[in-house]
């Protein structure tokens, strides 16, 4: 098991960043609300608590024909997409990283508070952190497989690029228990919200894709459609 | 006086909630909804005035401009701020019944779930098309929604989810809902939620965006 705990700066989430996520550019809309998205960073930062944690299991058992893969006796069943990239991985990495409940907390109070725009923009600022997360995470991984000379894949999380969001329950089932504080619920929600998990393959054969959007055809993704993501 | 309610219009759909409000920069140091309403209201202008045709409409515009993608979620929520700041005033005229709104709408985040930026989103949208919100927060069950609307007749119901998981709890209470009460209206959404599964469960209404359901409930509006 490999922990880790991001520092804030880190993560390079910076006012303008956010703005762009809210769906504005560099623009006079977006000079309106830097001072906020600023000062709203600022108290995020001072709170949050970002931490990842990975796995790796080096006996992946694959299937071509169900496409499915097995890690230690727990099954996972990836559609096409998914099992066409990770398919030629000698290992796997699982892992969870999460923003931590700090964010959600200011998010909550901000609601409570009759401030709606404060409480969307911490909102915005945990997505953008627990994403962050996952980016950082992802690059210890690389640095891992380089000491193994071994190359990594993107990371694929249950839920996107078609696999489905019910094979969270497998993979909480290869980490420990209350893995970085995060806990699956029985309809495989995490919490703290702000969290994402997924699997990361490792191997001579595996390569990295830079446009993986590419390979599938949903529109309203996180990663396929930046527009949508403004909503 | 109609000059007034123009104003007070003008106020919501471009977020300026009171005269202390920075935003938008173009009318700093104005008076926002707060003053206004409150002016309206002093001079004698009806509750129900100020709702039906200061308020509403604002938020009618502020609905369709997000939904053409022309304004986004922070400007909408500054809109939304102004319009409560009118309400404030008009809150004790609703509570004595002397202003009706347009009816109940019950709104909740399914059971298993807990996200609700999206359905706050929805709910301050309808409220301000003119209804009145029961918010039963997140991880509602299907028995909290089946009390609310017994107890609130008539009263629309909104399902908000985020996973394809926690979806599948909409249709446990959508079933449930139209079994006991098979008039009630049930309005679904929430990224996962599509056309097909709102007509595969049996729901009424989908919309990708709150404007769509503000639009849907006004034919039932009384
Ligand atoms: C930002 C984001 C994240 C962030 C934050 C998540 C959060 N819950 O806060 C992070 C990066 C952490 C994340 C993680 C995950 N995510 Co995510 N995420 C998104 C994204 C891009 C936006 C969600 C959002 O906050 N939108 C903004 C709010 C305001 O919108 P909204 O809630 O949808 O509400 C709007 C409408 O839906 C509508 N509406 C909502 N409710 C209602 C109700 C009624 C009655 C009506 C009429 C309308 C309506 O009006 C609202 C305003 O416009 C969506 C994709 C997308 N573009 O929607 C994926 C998405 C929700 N995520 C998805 C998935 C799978 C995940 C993960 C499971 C991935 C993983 N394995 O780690 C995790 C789950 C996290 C958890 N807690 O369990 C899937 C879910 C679908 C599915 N397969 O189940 C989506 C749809 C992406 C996809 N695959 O296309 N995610």
């Amino acid at each position: 098991m490999n922990s880790f705990e991001f520092d804030f700066h880190d993560l390079e989430i910076d006012a303008p960043s956010i703005g762009r996520l809210l769906g504005y550019g560099e623009g006079n809309l977006y000079n309106v609300f830097s001072d906020l998205i600023r000062e709203l960073l600022g108290n995020a930062s001072r709170v949050c608590s970002v931490k990842a944690e990975y796995r790796i299991f080096h006996a992946a058992e694959w299937n071509d024909k169900a496409k499915t893969v097995t890690l230690t006796g727990v099954v996972f069943r990836l559609n096409d997409i998914v099992y066409k990239q990770l398919g030629k991985a000698e290992s796997i990495a699982i892992f969870v990283c999460t923003a931590g409940p700090e964010v959600e907390k200011l998010a909550r109070q901000a609601m409570e508070d009759g401030d709606p725009l404060a409480c969307c923009i911490y909102d915005i600022i945990g997505s953008a952190i627990a994403e962050s997360a996952a980016r950082l995470l992802h690059d210890e991984v690389r640095k891992a497989a380089v000491l193994m000379a071994k190359n990594i894949t993107n990371r694929y999380s249950p839920g996107y690029c078609g696999w489905d969001v019910s094979d969270q329950y497998a993979l909480f089932a290869l980490m420990p228990d209350n893995s970085c504080g995060v806990r699956l619920n029985d309809s495989a929600l995490m919490s703290p919200e702000k969290s994402v998990s997924g699997m990361i393959g490792i191997g001579r054969d595996v390569s990295f894709d830079p446009y993986p959007c590419s390979l599938c055809h949903r529109t309203e993704c996180l990663f396929g459609n930046p527009r949508r993501r403004q909503l | 006086m109609e000059e007034l309610l123009t104003r007070i219009a003008r106020c919501v759909e471009s977020g300026k909630t009171d005269k202390a409000s920075p935003y938008p920069p173009d009318m700093r140091g104005n008076d926002g909804a707060d003053e206004l309403t409150k002016q309206a209201l002093d001079e004698g202008l009806s509750p129900a005035r100020i709702l039906d045709e200061a308020l509403i409409p604002a938020m009618a515009v502020v609905g369709e401009r997000f939904s053409r993608k022309e304004i986004y979620v922070p400007q909408m929520l500054m809109a939304a701020k102004a319009m409560n700041s009118s309400m404030k005033h008009l809150k004790p005229f609703f509570q004595s019944g002397e202003t009706k709104r347009k009816g109940k709408f019950i709104i909740g985040t399914v059971a298993g779930d807990l996200h609700d930026i999206g359905k706050n989103l929805v709910a301050m949208m309808i409220e301000g098309g003119g209804w009145e919100i029961i918010d039963l927060g997140v991880d509602v069950k299907t028995d909290k929604f089946l009390k609310a609307v017994e107890d609130n007749p008539g009263a629309f119901v909104g399902l908000s989810a985020l996973l394809t998981t926690t979806m599948e709890n909409m249709k446990k209470t959508v079933e449930v809902l139209k079994e006991k009460h098979p008039s009630v209206k049930v309005l679904v959404g929430g990224a996962p939620v599509t056309m097909e599964y709102c007509e595969k469960i049996g729901a009424d209404f989908y919309s990708p965006d709150p404007q769509g359901a503000v639009n849907y409930l006004k034919q039932f509006a009384v």
